[in-house]
């Protein structure tokens, strides 16, 4: 038991990050970010290239793996986004852009770092036991500790910081934000390039233990999407809880479930509809429509 | 209902290409390969034009691959383990398929806009998953061997001929999926052009209002929702039938994405958009295979440009802005 | 004088908040009743809970002696009580004419399968539709623009072409909200003839919320006054206007939303 929990602790604390980010980029634009999983590859893989093949620092790969994705989601929000969100009258043309750049950052990731599994050596040795009730390889509570870290951390920047406030204020109400004087085009890049940063930031995380490749892209964009729709879409603490609450179904079905096969995510697939036939805004989403 | 003279023109050109122009080319250059690219398309462009139906009532769907998938086993349980002829599957598959869409439908109908796409999105991994865990599906094996079409007669007369004794099974394949999909679009036109369609406007236009007249939102939106998937569900098990087998990963995430890009890039104004976009995207895929490494980046950046420059579609350039076909 | 709406002890609650307390009144066949309040006073709820859009938390509304609080907008609509919204709520990429056919489907004879197969029924009905929609277009004065499209209008248009969407369904009651908001004077006094022949030439029973009192002082036969969820007040535009608690409403409420 105590290993399923610490098994759901440690996946929720990087589910919870990737749905932050999307959930951040959802709440300022009303996009819903199909590259997300691709955003997360090429953070993975920065590191990699970083710490796996040129030695550099780990934190120092980890550092490069978000200022790529912030100049990417930044790039792509000014020059994609915003102009296609003004020129056009169907909320559905940004979701087709966003499945666009899905298929463009797949491209880019093809042809800079190839379709090869890439693993990267481990950045510390050794296994925590606990009388053989509770195992868990001291990388693994490394990362989970800098994820939380990185939780935290973003909580309160959105919190304390005069950026945080502004993008808090253009989520709630854009048009309001604006006329309160809050530069609505700056924040919204910097609230993208922000979300990005997220992906890349756990993407560089992750590389160091599951390894990454082309086609964690798609996946890992699908399990956003359920996280935020479990917590709520647009809501902070929505995203953490849509996070940890399934890292913890995964990690008990893992246990529980895996000898009947894969039907862990079926299960959670159809708790979640059920789910959210009763309750449609999710966990901590406001009532709409 | 009146045709101008052009429209029947159009009509008569395209159906003169469709079954005369383009086996005369294929008999011509001896590209036989172009007949089951040309039927996979068809086969799309029906799963398409319901996608393109949910987009009229104002919901992105993106769990087309979902439905064809159930449509393609449905055919293919029939067929292999009830000896089901496929002709009769085929109907039953696209009925099953709207049943499930009813039964989804009413819960997940009542979602809008983003929280709808996301919740259809998931459905096609749910399918899958579905797939794999079920018996009656065979796992990750699939089913395979599904035996061709046989041949209906009626007092002797014979209406469809068995596929399996057929010399060019091909040529039947392509015909058939090309009879399908001229029946999918005609009965598109009409349903957009009829009363249904009005109501579908109104409601993808503003949903309160539209109730306040007096339409039964629920009731069109699932109706809607239905023969939407009862088209995924035909285009699927004719696919299932063609390729003789299906899989769990026959269709997929990314077939639910085209359906959708499909539609976007015709245009969503545009009753035969969805056509001529599964028709660009699937040739331009293939044209663009001899750029090698480089066809997934030309092929996103192109899309990526239309959505930006043109975000009412391709058909916008000639039919201009706001005019509806 | 016979009711034709009764709304009895209605009451809505949002979580602790009352939006409109044990609200009682009747309106008449053939007659024009506004609702006023100040802001906030729970005019729009109340107008939300008699088209079904939002349920009762208790009371109800019976239209006939039949209940039709709680149910659904559309079946509230064929039923022959029809709202209308304001100016934002419009089909935006149809024209006006295309807008009043649709509204009218709720007289259409044919089954939607019947029109899919374009039964005689159904063509009958396109074509009925069609002079139906002119005609009325004509009657409102609005067949000069009825081939533009709804989202080109200029405002005051808007106002009509909500209240000709309204009337095409052919209902015996309709609820407008706030017909004369944003207005200037010609055209409210435009809108206030618009809406006594709509009641004169076409026997159609009229209920509408309004900040606009002058303008309410005119059309209305009688008037019901809301303040803070409550009725305060019921009677001829007359009654009202010497009603001290109704004076005291309207002062006692901020600057800006005094109307008279």
């Amino acid at each position: 038991m105590e290993q399923i929990l610490a098994n759901g602790v440690y996946l929720g604390s990087q589910y919870a990050m990737i749905a932050l980010g999307l959930t951040l980029i959802f709440a300022l634009m009303n996009v819903l970010n199909f590259a997300h999983g691709q955003m997360y590859v090429i953070g993975g893989f920065v590191t990699y290239t970083f710490y796996g093949q040129w030695g550099v620092p780990f934190v120092l790969a980890l550092f490069m793996s978000c200022m790529t994705l912030a100049v990417i989601g930044a790039l792509i929000e000014k020059y994609l986004f915003a102009p296609v969100i003004k020129g056009s009258s169907r909320e559905e043309s940004t979701m087709l852009l966003a499945a666009g750049i899905a298929f463009l950052l797949d491209a880019l990731i093809l042809l800079v770092f190839g379709e090869k599994q890439r693993g990267v050596p481990k950045i510390v040795d050794g296994v925590f036991n606990w009388d053989f009730r509770l195992i868990m390889p001291y990388d693994r509570i490394l990362i989970c500790v800098l994820a939380i870290l990185s939780i935290v951390a973003f909580i309160a920047l959105m919190q304390y910081t005069k950026t945080g406030r502004a993008l808090r204020a253009l989520a709630q109400d854009r048009t309001a934000a604006q006329l309160m004087g809050v530069n609505v085009d700056r924040y919204s890049m910097i609230g993208f390039a922000l979300g990005a940063m997220l992906a890349g930031l756990v993407g560089g995380l992750l590389v160091t233990i599951t390894g990454i490749n082309l086609g964690m892209g798609g996946p890992t964009s699908i399990k956003a999407f359920m996280m935020v729709m479990i917590g709520g879409a647009g809501v902070i603490s929505g995203a953490i809880w849509g996070g940890f609450i399934l890292g913890f179904l995964e990690a008990f079905g893992l246990a529980y479930l895996s000898q009947y096969g894969d039907i862990t995510y079926l299960l959670i697939f159809v708790s979640l509809m059920i789910f959210l036939a009763i309750r449609p805004q999710g966990l901590m989403g406001k009532p709409w429509g | 209902m009146n045709f101008s003279a052009k429209q029947i023109l159009g009509v008569a050109v395209f159906l003169l290409v469709i079954f005369v122009g383009v086996p005369m080319f294929i008999a011509a250059t001896g590209r036989w390969d172009f007949y089951f690219t040309l039927t996979s398309v068809a086969l799309l462009a029906i799963a398409s034009a319901g996608v393109w139906l949910t987009f009229y009532i104002g919901r992105i769907n993106i769990g087309q691959g979902a439905f064809a998938l159930v449509g393609a086993y449905v055919s293919a349980i029939l067929v292999v383990k009830a000896g089901w002829s496929f002709w009769i599957s085929l109907p039953a598959a696209g009925l099953f398929a709207a049943l499930v869409a009813v039964l989804l439908g009413l819960p997940i109908l009542r979602l809008r806009g983003v929280y709808f796409a996301m919740i259809t999105l998931v459905l096609t991994q749910v399918a899958t998953l579905t797939a794999l865990a079920l018996p009656i599906t065979n796992g990750a094996k699939g089913i395979t061997n599904i035996p061709l079409p046989s041949g209906v007669s009626l007092f002797g007369l014979t209406l469809i001929p068995d596929f399996g004794q057929l010399e060019n099974t091909r040529m039947a394949f392509y015909f058939t999926a090309c009879i399908l999909m001229i029946i999918t679009y005609a009965a598109l036109y009409r349903l957009v052009n009829s009363r249904l369609g009005h109501l579908c406007r109104s409601m993808q236009q503003n949903e309160e209002l539209a109730s306040s007249i007096g339409v039964n939102i629920t009731y069109i939106r699932i109706l809607i929702f239905a023969i939407s998937s009862f088209f995924g569900g035909i285009g699927g098990a004719m696919f299932g039938s063609i390729s003789q087998s299906v899989y769990p990963a026959t269709f997929v995430v990314k077939d639910s994405v085209d359906f959708m890009l499909n539609c976007f890039l015709g245009g969503l104004g545009y009753v035969f958009g969805p056509m001529l976009g599964t028709l660009l995207i699937y040739f331009g895929w293939d044209l663009l295979f001899e750029f090698g490494k480089y066809q997934l980046l030309i092929y996103s950046t192109i899309l990526i440009v239309v959505i930006r420059f043109l975000p009412d579609g391709l058909l916008s350039i000639r039919f201009g802005k706001g005019e509806k076909k | 004088m016979s009711a034709l709406l009764q709304i009895k002890n209605v009451t809505k609650k949002y979580g602790g908040l009352t939006a409109n307390n044990d609200i009682s009144f009747d309106v008449a066949e053939n007659e024009i009743l506004s609702v006023i309040g100040p802001n906030g006073a729970g005019k729009s709820t109340l107008f939300k809970m008699i088209s079904s859009f939002v349920p009762t938390t208790s009371g109800e509304v019976l239209y006939r002696g039949e209940r039709i609080s709680n149910l659904k907008p559309h079946t509230v609509a064929r039923k022959g009580v029809v709202r209308t919204f304001q100016e934002t709520t419009i089909f935006k990429s149809m024209t006006v004419r295309e807008s009043v056919v649709v509204a009218q489907h709720l007289r259409a004879k044919a089954s939607l399968a019947g029109y899919f197969w374009g039964s005689k029924t159904a063509r009958q009905d396109v074509e009925s539709f069609g002079r139906y929609a002119d005609e009325l277009l004509e009657f409102l004065g609005m067949d000069s623009i009825a081939d533009e499209l709804a989202s080109n209008l200029p405002q005051g248009n808007l106002r009509a072409l909500g209240i000709a969407i309204g009337l095409a369904t052919d209902p015996k009651v309709l609820l407008l909200d706030e017909p004369f908001a944003g207005m200037n004077h010609d055209e409210t006094m435009r809108m206030v003839d618009l809406v006594r022949s709509v009641r004169d030439e076409r026997g159609v029973t009229v209920m509408l919320v309004e900040h606009d009192m002058p303008a309410v002082m005119k059309i209305s036969d009688r008037i019901v006054v809301l303040n803070f969820g409550e009725k305060i007040a019921e009677g001829s535009p007359s009654e009202i206007q010497n009603n001290e608690k109704v004076i005291e409403a309207y002062l006692g409420s901020a600057d800006d939303e005094i109307g008279m």
